[in-house]
């Protein structure tokens, strides 16, 4: 397989366009190398950006928190400004993976594999992070919630990259938060089911992994809750066959997941 | 590539594939055979080395992740104070049995005895969570390093 190193991101985006078909950037190689393993990557080009000091680091504007995309989840852990301004988001993190991995994985990797099952990505869609996008000469930024549109499909320009994920300071305070994810094993296990969840006395977000062909808002019932005081089981199970498409593979089956499914959403509403 | 790394406190360098795993340059360039492979998928924690003092699944790192770094492996661990202190509440212990898990588990196990060393057994727990022994011999394990943090203490009092 071609290789290339960029020295920055100048040169990255060169590379990057005189490759016409399909190819992969090397950040923690935690998922990239399972893939090379599996013969899902044969001899697509690669090109690393692991060292690329415009994608690192995390640093805050007056009212947001900017996470560069190769920011791995050990700095996201140790970083004082998450610990302060996110402190839902940073104990969420904590049984990711394993300690292992969390050395080596990066947010954006997270995001940009685009897997129904990204641990990250829930909890992002509950605190309404944006996603900045960059490409040779110009910045986005969009919502993650319009990110995904498909199973690894995504709302990305050609020649696009993710540059990072921003959170405002206060995307969680004064909600009440839930984050449950529901596997074989605590650690280093792939999420059978996973909610994330804010309310206060007006609104609700919600957010589930591993029960679509990717992670989403449950926006019609985020709409039910805020409109009753006294929601319905019933409703809820109605409103959730709308919303999430559960399926049977190697690690579940749908009617568990939806049931799993279903009991969290009701803990999260006595929370 | 030209890769030139710090293994186990000595500088190296060598000619190599950018994508050739770290796990594969210890063993196969190196010699340094006490780094397992065994998933090949980051699951199981017998190929931890540490990686700029971090513990890493070497299966998983790239020879050009590993540029001008500090790698440490099981070998280089076992010579050092606390890597001794480890193997020998190990050894007291019975906690190793067929041993495949182990060099991994002694990884693991010493990063958390150097940067925290806090005889907590949840804190050990999560320490060595990314490390499989399937011959389940934990309590064991987990007994070892308490030992370990005990004794480490004790050390420097």
């Amino acid at each position: 397989m071609k290789f290339y190193k960029p020295k920055n991101l100048t040169e990255l985006f060169q590379i990057s366009e005189k490759i016409a078909g399909k190819k992969y950037f090397l950040a923690g190689g935690t998922d990239i190398n399972v893939q090379i393993k599996k013969k899902m990557i044969t001899d697509e080009p690669i090109i690393y950006i692991n060292h690329l000091e415009e994608l690192q680091g995390i640093r805050e504007t007056d009212e947001s928190i900017i996470i560069g995309s190769l920011c791995s989840y050990q700095e996201l852990l140790n970083s004082p400004l998450i610990a302060k301004y996110l402190p839902f988001f940073r104990a969420s993190l904590v049984n990711f993976a394993s300690p292992l991995l969390q050395t080596m994985a990066t947010i954006g990797g997270n995001i940009a594999n685009g897997s129904p099952t990204a641990d990250v990505t829930p909890l992002l869609l509950v605190l309404d992070a944006q996603i900045i996008l960059m490409a040779k000469s110009k910045m986005r930024h969009i919502p993650l919630r319009d990110f995904f549109t498909g199973y690894k499909q995504f709302n990305l320009k050609k020649n696009e990259i993710i540059g990072g994920v921003q959170i405002t300071k206060n995307a969680e305070t004064g909600y009440k938060t839930f984050y449950k994810k529901v596997g074989s094993r605590k650690a280093l296990t792939i999420a059978k089911v996973a909610l994330a969840g804010l309310k206060n006395s007006e609104e609700y977000k919600l957010a589930v992994g591993s029960l679509n062909e990717y992670p989403r808002r449950l926006s019609k019932i985020e709409e039910y809750l805020a409109s009753t005081n006294t929601p319905e089981s019933v409703k809820l199970e109605e409103l959730l066959k709308q919303e999430i498409t559960p399926i049977s593979d190697m690690r579940s089956d749908k009617d568990y997941r939806f049931q799993v499914c279903l009991n969290l959403l009701l803990e999260f509403i006595q929370i | 590539m030209k890769l030139e790394f710090i293994l186990n406190d000595k500088a190296v360098s060598l000619e190599v594939d950018p994508m050739k795993r770290l796990l594969d340059i210890l063993r196969e360039d190196f010699g340094l055979t006490g780094t397992k492979e065994s998933c090949g998928e980051g699951e199981c924690g017998a190929c931890t080395v540490l990686l700029d003092g971090k513990p890493v699944t070497s299966c998983l790192v790239n020879a050009v992740h590993a540029e001008n770094k500090q790698v440490v492996t099981s070998e280089g661990i076992a010579q050092k104070p606390l890597g001794k202190l480890l193997i020998a509440c190990f050894d007291e212990t019975n906690a190793v049995q067929c041993g495949f898990c182990f060099p991994g588990f002694l990884v693991s196990s010493y990063y958390y005895l150097k940067n925290d060393g806090e005889p907590n057994l949840e804190k050990i727990k999560t320490a060595l969570s990314g490390n499989i022994c399937r011959c389940t011999g934990y309590q064991k394990i987990f007994d070892s390093v308490m030992m370990a943090c005990h004794r480490k203490q004790e050390q420097e009092k």
